[in-house]
């Protein structure tokens, strides 16, 4: 079907807008390293990666903008900062540490292989073979994490152990990517979002121990309690302020304007 | 200013830096094939420490310029090449009897015996078109 | 194909060389032949260390001039602008692997070149030493310095090296993406508010003597009739590509509406402040087309400024390669855990 009721609209663009702000920010924080990578080629693909991350966003607003009104540039770069939907792990900063950037896209990256799975089965025909497609990208950006992963756990003691503890400061973070939105079980049962046979954090668990335990590296990721609150629920962490100011400085002068 | 925060670098020194040299990583030659039937062109070299690492930045440097369907990448210790310097690869003997130019202007001439100009430039026009 | 140079090149010109005198004459032979020097061909030694030290320049400048509009990726205004913009820094990037790569194969370490650049010991194109203060200056850099630089490396894809002809003409196929990109962002500007109007002119003011400045100081007797042009190492002279880039832009920038001004800079690269407020600048005079010539006259930018820069004393030399240096140094852990982590156990592959 391509048209969806009204009581499911905003439950819906909940989901969407989560998924579409994870991918924005961390494209975002991604494409900072443009131009100051560690590697000249890696510079290149890395940047691909943000790219494609950020074009991802774009279409995923574009979608919500058609379900709830609004255009996807006032989506991305003009709410306040409590109405982003994204989880905090996209928002910390990295601080320039290469490992930290690649523990965020090793749990990032392997949840959106699973969440676009399960999107390209919607019953929402819009969002299905949106969902295809960035899922097949997705693949891409999971090769390209893993294969990080193993260099740093294999690449001696210094590596393995910033690796590490970039892997355990962010753990806590990556497992609230699960908090539920609002209406989220609505999209779940409505066959918007649906479910897959195995449950989603049992599944990503797997897929990430798989690539730690080659990589000789260990991983402590918890599910995080029923109540918890957080980014979600538009509760920011520290580093979002500065983010937000900072992405829409030119934007918000007139966001009227054409630039 | 809002500048991002790893870009705000103050302190400059021209000391030597506190590691020795690196050195680079190994060269791989990419190979790109823009459409099914063509042939596999050269694109460029990327530096990796192994193939897989070297296929993936391949593609995502050499391969999204333009579209392309299929990509090769070669350890450059791998391949084999020619000298420009005094190397013969074309022989200096005329090969003639094995080209088309070889031919081309006898059959013509022969051809005159049988056929009129005007049907002679038509034949040599669709012998164009439709034979080579 | 190259097998690669892996003897050591001393990477110092030697006018004293006492060449083959036979193989100098059919290197000349052909390069007058319009023909193309491949890496594995015989080339005199200052040849080599000539062509060398332009293409390392040209990755360098590649790679230091992904930083100004670097800083503008965390503040582009719209999504299509983030994403063009983060492409066409990643293209310079791009650019700077493959020229740093015309150079390996010449006799030069990628790694060396990286520690020569951060360390101050190599240099790279003056105008990424002048600042980028607002949005519009992004858009000027694509429009005007790109424009810059596609004309001169049209010229530069004339030459002789045929490793970095190659590289030229596909760079210049990238280049096109951001000059239409950089052209596409001042037409949206000078269509815009009066605010955004003011900051395209602003930008204009501060970008148009370092475009001047782009093609090297005016030609004189030697470069006219030098080592590199009589190698095609350089096809044309720096006041020819000058007038050229004048007799394009100045009518273009006409038409838009903004004014081309002689202004006066201060140690930030911005324009300098009268005391009774008002910018230290007057409108180009000389900014006329001559019937005669068939060319846009123009004031010439401020040479004395030129070879201050260029000495390292230029508004963000330090900062460009202090950032560059931190990188490097940043990186240095990942790229010893890559290099150390080669042939992973079969079960990571």
């Amino acid at each position: 079907m391509d048209m969806i009721t009204d009581d499911l609209k905003t439950p819906f663009s909940q989901l969407l807008l989560s998924i579409a702000d994870d991918k924005l920010i961390q494209g975002h924080r991604a494409s900072d390293w443009t131009g100051v990578a560690p590697i000249l080629e890696e510079d290149i693909a890395f940047s691909a990666i943000a790219q494609e991350e950020i074009a991802h966003a774009a279409e995923l607003y574009r979608l919500v903008a058609d379900l709830t009104g609004g255009n996807a540039d006032a989506l991305a770069f003009g709410r306040a900062a409590e109405e982003y939907r994204c989880a905090s792990i996209v928002e910390l900063v990295d601080e320039f540490d290469w490992a930290t950037a690649i523990a965020r896209h090793f749990f990032c990256d392997h949840l959106d292989g699973l969440r676009f799975g399960r999107l390209a089965n919607s019953c929402f025909t819009p969002v299905a073979g949106l969902a295809a497609r960035i899922q097949a990208e997705e693949s891409v950006h999971i090769e390209h994490v893993d294969t990080w992963v193993q260099h740093l756990g294999h690449g001696g003691d210094d590596a393995r152990g910033r690796m590490q503890q970039a892997l355990d400061a962010l753990a806590p973070h990556a497992s609230m990517m699960f908090e539920a939105t609002q209406g989220g079980e609505l999209v779940e049962s409505a066959g918007l979002f649906p479910k897959a046979d195995a449950d989603m954090f049992d599944q990503w668990l797997t897929g990430l121990k798989k690539i730690t335990g080659q990589a000789g590296l260990t991983l402590n990721v918890t599910r995080p309690a029923p109540d918890a609150v957080g980014g979600r629920r538009g509760q920011r962490s520290g580093d979002f302020a500065e983010l937000l100011d900072e992405m829409s400085e030119v934007y918000r002068q007139e966001p009227e304007a054409a630039w | 200013m809002g500048l991002s925060k790893i870009r705000q670098i103050e302190a400059h020194d021209d000391s030597e830096l506190s590691f020795p040299p690196e050195g680079d990583a190994k060269p791989y030659e990419v190979f790109i094939q823009l459409n099914r039937g063509q042939p596999h062109v050269h694109s460029g070299t990327v530096d990796a420490v192994d193939g897989k690492m070297a296929l993936s930045y391949a593609k995502k440097h050499f391969g999204r310029d333009q579209e392309c369907v299929h990509m090769w990448v070669v350890p450059r210790e791998a391949m084999i090449s020619t000298n420009y310097d005094g190397e013969i690869i074309w022989p200096l003997t005329d090969q003639g009897y094995r080209l088309v130019r070889g031919y081309a202007i006898d059959v013509r001439r022969k051809w005159e015996r049988f056929r009129d100009q005007e049907e002679l430039d038509r034949y040599q026009d669709d012998d164009i078109k439709e034979m080579f | 194909m190259s097998a690669g140079v892996t003897t050591a090149v001393e990477l110092k010109m030697d006018w004293e060389i006492q060449e083959d005198p036979q193989r100098t004459a059919d290197f000349q032979a052909r390069i007058d032949a319009k023909g193309l020097i491949e890496v594995d061909d015989w080339m005199p030694h200052n040849y080599r260390v000539g062509m060398l030290r332009m293409c390392e320049h040209h990755a360098n400048s590649e790679i230091v001039g992904a930083l100004p509009e670097g800083e503008w990726i965390t503040r582009a205004p719209s999504l299509l602008r983030k994403l063009a913009l983060i492409a066409k820094v990643q293209d310079e990037v791009g650019h700077g692997q493959m020229l740093y790569h015309v150079c390996q194969d010449l006799g030069k370490p990628r790694d060396q070149m990286l520690r020569d650049l951060c360390t101050g010991k190599t240099k790279y194109h003056n105008v990424f030493n002048y600042p980028a203060p607002t949005w519009a200056d992004v858009a000027m850099i694509q429009w005007l310095v790109d424009g810059a630089a596609i004309l001169n490396q049209k010229s530069l894809a004339e030459g002789s090296y045929g490793p970095y002809v190659r590289t030229m003409k596909r760079i210049n196929m990238e280049e096109a993406f951001h000059f239409k990109s950089g052209e596409d962002m001042v037409l949206t500007l000078m269509s815009g508010t009066p605010r955004q109007k003011k900051m395209a002119q602003e930008a204009f003011d501060r970008w148009w003597a370092p475009c001047l400045m782009f093609f090297g100081p005016p030609d004189s007797d030697s470069t006219k009739t030098g080592p590199f042009m009589t190698w095609r190492i350089k096809t044309k002279t720096n006041d020819t590509l000058r007038q050229t880039y004048v007799d394009r832009f100045a009518p273009a920038a006409k038409a838009l509406g903004l004014i081309i001004h002689v202004a006066h800079k201060d140690k930030d690269g911005m324009v300098a402040i009268k005391p009774d407020g008002n910018p230290d600048m007057v409108v180009d005079e000389q900014i006329q087309f001559d019937e005669e010539s068939g060319h846009w006259g123009f004031t010439q930018p401020d040479w004395d400024e030129f070879f201050r820069v260029i000495k390292g004393n230029g508004p963000c030399n330090k900062q460009r390669v202090a950032l560059r240096r931190f990188s490097h140094e940043q990186g240095h852990w990942v790229r010893q855990a890559v290099m150390g982590s080669a042939g992973l156990p079969p079960s990571a592959n």
